[in-house]
């Protein structure tokens, strides 16, 4: 419980998680909030906000409930975000650990191809994969995944270069445990804090991603997204904008919510460490 | 408030002297000495920038939208004229009694842009050599061409192998008979011709420029056959894809025009209210795009007619009308449009909006409710080249999940939705725009006849088959008495309503929005792609 206390003692990561926690709920329980198919017709179309109390928020040019659309498109962005982070974090850590473990010519290898990685812009990655492959919503995640994954991979080694050489790893060494056994025992846990403070950016950037593809129509437009929602509501931007303006404050919203979080992580990480550091100080 | 109203009316005054757009594009000054003259330079929005412009080869109205202007046809459509065919090129033409030929007299005293003398060895030259091998329509419509005899400069007589309706011929002209210049194409290859872009015709309007991403530029033919035409000194084609930018750009005045609508159906009814602004339904009679749900045969459910029955009577048209198309649009009744007089059957089945009905046709079939609700699921591919047809795919999906039949849309850009249709068949249900073009042979048999090679688009890639079908597309092909080729068209409707080998659920025509400067604008009822020699600014 000590994290989640460490989070809530910041001001922004006590507002970023009450605000996650409630966008998580809105994700979890949609399908209560908003029974039935989010793209099903349900009103006559373009109904402004606040004119018809059963859609609070007006429906589209086809007569889509807005709400709905709104609060399915936060499963849909959040799914995504999530998804797309946890791919390539644990991608990321995967070859970064195995690049600074093994050193040499593995390392040298794996670096380069980190490097190509992190010379192609994400986004253009995403939008050729996506283009080819379909536009699913695995696809779109594993897209953005393959865009994200190098700066983890990076920051992993960085942290298992450093750690290697610690005494604590050389007595490992000694005592003859595998070097596998110590690269998942020993290392691991002590290189992954700072690699998941990552984590905030790649959920973040993940959702503008995955926004910014449907916006362009490559989302699956089987399921609500709020980038298809913004797309869609441009061409009646004159007539209509809250068609546009809305989903785009929901993601406006999403994204800084995850910052703040990621910004409370990264702030209680290091107050944890200088408090590991003063506890150690005097035993050492 | 004041302020903006005095640099609004100021910015009218100079546009209208046509010399604003100078200033407020990046186009050179080019026009400023033609001021005088009061013809004035009309600005256009265009979406598109077709690689190859010529349009004896390609027969799209993106391309005829420019092209058009510069190369003329031998005759075009128009909304006085006896039969509905105005003099272009050709001055008159007679089909033989028995179908074997048709005689054209060309009009005489016309030249090329180039200086050239227009005869009737540049007609056969087009006819023989491009029209029939090479244009995407003149393969159909001239498939039994065997030569174009040139008796003298001003007589093209075309020799058939078959008997060919001179209806159809007739009907096909404004589209597939574009006149390129026989000198400067011959002996070259004529794909790779530069006079493809840098376009060389008798047309109104000169091919002046074209600067990629930027604009169009055509300048007025001095030499023009038409009397005192054309009246504009200029006609520049602006290069606006984004189709949002096309409404900002007219009430920002920056372009006098918009077809095709280019402005979203969904703005129009804010548009129309804009002073100085007129909101143009006509010119568009002759170009109807039908709204199709495009079948795959292939499919067990849907080779049972009871599904496909069910399926059209799950689609709301009043729906579609009223709300993808915002009232501009008509519900469908078959294969042939209300706008073709002519062909047009309404005697045919129908299928009302009736869930009911078509959740007990399902059961019927033996397709029951699943415990999800769900009877069977289906891959659904609406064509991604006009909003409204992507809108439809989005209201088809819920359509069917209403009568339990579970719908998967896919995504696709134009190319990769071709491929997927026309080629590889991987669909089942597709939603597509067909054209209907004044004559059921040119484009629509094309749609249900069985029989055609993979690849081919707008065409039958549903796997459908029926003899009785084909029989009767093939006897209409070679009837060459009109009365009776009509009723052959009356049967092709029934069959095709009646078996739905396609499901036809609404027609449409463009619309225009332009300044109130424009004059003349919907003159003829393929307007947008017609010459627009008589169009006109007022000064």
């Amino acid at each position: 419980m000590r994290p989640v206390r460490l989070i809530f003692g910041t001001t922004e990561g006590a507002i970023g998680a009450v605000l996650l926690s409630l966008l998580v709920l809105i994700a979890l329980f949609a399908p209560v909030l908003s029974p039935g198919d989010p793209l099903d017709i349900a009103g006559p179309p373009l109904l402004h906000p606040f004119s018809m109390a059963r859609l609070p928020l007006g429906t589209d040019s086809l007569g889509r409930d807005v709400l709905a659309g709104i609060i399915h498109g936060t499963r849909t962005s959040l799914t995504v975000g999530l998804a797309a982070a946890f791919a390539a974090i644990a991608l990321g850590v995967c070859i970064g650990l195995a690049a600074g473990f093994s050193g040499g010519l593995v390392d040298e290898a794996l670096m380069r191809v980190v490097d190509a990685f992190q010379i192609l812009p994400g986004f253009l990655l995403a939008l050729a994969l996506v283009s080819v492959a379909g536009a699913s919503l695995p696809v779109v995640v594993l897209a953005i995944a393959l865009g994200a994954w190098a700066a983890p991979a990076r920051l992993m080694r960085a942290q298992v270069l450093s750690i290697r050489e610690r005494d604590y790893v050389a007595a490992a060494r000694v005592t003859g445990m595998h070097p596998l056994e110590i690269a998942v025992k020993e290392i691991l846990p002590n290189a992954l804090p700072p690699v998941l403070t990552l984590a905030a950016v790649i959920v973040a950037a993940a959702i503008l991603t995955e926004s910014a593809l449907s916006f362009l129509g490559l989302g699956d437009p089987n399921i609500v997204t709020w980038g298809t929602m913004i797309a869609e509501g441009r061409n009646v931007l004159r007539s209509a904008p809250f068609l546009s303006v809305l989903p785009g404050l929901a993601l406006v919203v999403t994204v800084i919510t995850v910052y703040l979080v990621g910004e409370g992580v990264t702030q209680a990480l290091a107050e944890g460490k200088a408090g590991q550091v003063d506890r150690q100080g005097p035993t050492a | 408030m004041g302020l903006m109203r005095i640099d609004l009316l100021s910015r009218r005054r100079l546009l209208q002297s046509a010399s604003a757009l100078v200033a407020s594009t990046a186009l050179p000054a080019w026009s400023r000495a033609q001021e005088a003259k009061g013809g004035g330079r009309l600005v256009v929005a265009a979406d598109s920038e077709p690689k190859n412009l010529n349009p004896a080869i390609v027969a799209s109205n993106g391309v005829f939208f420019i092209a058009s202007k510069v190369v003329e046809p031998l005759a075009e459509a128009s909304y006085t004229a006896p039969g509905g065919l105005a003099p272009r090129l050709a001055t008159a033409w007679d089909g033989s009694v028995d179908g074997l030929s048709v005689t054209f007299r060309l009009r005489d005293g016309v030249k090329w842009h180039d200086g050239k003398d227009f005869t009737s060895a540049d007609v056969a030259y087009s006819a023989m050599n491009v029209w029939k091998p090479l244009q995407n329509l003149g393969r159909v419509v001239f498939a039994n061409l065997l030569a174009v005899d040139t008796p003298d400069p001003l007589t093209a007589v075309f020799r058939f192998s078959k008997p060919t309706p001179l209806q159809l011929i007739r009907n096909a002209l404004p589209a597939v008979s574009s006149v390129i210049p026989k000198h400067v194409f011959e002996g070259t290859d004529i794909a790779k011709n530069p006079a493809n872009l840098n376009l060389v015709g008798t047309g109104p309007f000169r091919f002046a420029e074209y600067r990629p991403g930027e604009y169009y530029r055509l300048t007025r033919n001095a030499d023009y056959w038409g009397k005192d035409e054309p009246k504009l000194d200029e006609i520049i084609y602006r290069i606006l894809p984004d189709r949002a930018g096309a409404a900002a750009a007219l009430e920002a005045e920056e372009i006098h025009l918009a077809a095709f609508s280019a402005v979203p159906l969904s703005d129009l009814d804010r548009i129309s209210k804009v002073p100085g602004i007129q909101v143009v339904t006509k010119g568009y009679e002759a170009l109807t795009y039908q709204l199709v749900v495009e079948i795959n045969h292939r499919r067990k459910e849907l080779s049972d007619l009871k599904v496909r029955q069910a399926i059209a009577h799950a689609i709301n048209r009043k729906f579609v009308i009223d709300t993808i198309f915002v009232g501009y649009a008509t519900a469908s009744t078959g294969p042939v449009p209300k706008n073709a007089p002519e062909f047009y059957d309404p005697e045919v089945a129908s299928y009302p909006f009736d869930t009911r009905k078509a959740n007990a046709l399902l059961d019927e079939a033996g397709y029951p409710k699943g415990t999800d609700g769900v009877r069977f699921s289906l891959k659904l591919r609406p064509a991604p080249y006009f909003n409204e047809t992507k809108q439809f795919g989005y209201y088809l999906r819920q359509a069917l999940a209403a009568i339990g039949i579970e719908a998967t849309l896919g995504n696709a850009d134009a190319a990769a939705h071709q491929v997927a249709v026309y080629t590889d068949h991987d669909f089942d249900l597709a939603v597509g725009p067909p054209v209907f073009r004044g004559d059921p042979a040119i484009s629509t048999t094309i749609l249900v006849q069985s029989g055609l090679p993979s690849g081919v688009p707008f065409s039958n890639q549903g796997g459908y088959e029926n003899k009785a079908l084909d029989s009767v597309i093939a006897k209409a092909a070679e009837t060459i008495d009109a009365e009776a080729r009509t009723e052959f068209y009356r049967q092709f409707q029934k069959i095709v309503a009646a078996d739905l080998p396609l499901i036809n659920v609404a027609e449409w025509g463009f619309i225009t929005v332009a300044r109130d400067t424009v004059l003349n604008v919907p003159d003829n009822p393929r307007w947008a792609v017609s010459n627009w020699a008589d169009t006109a600014l007022r000064s």
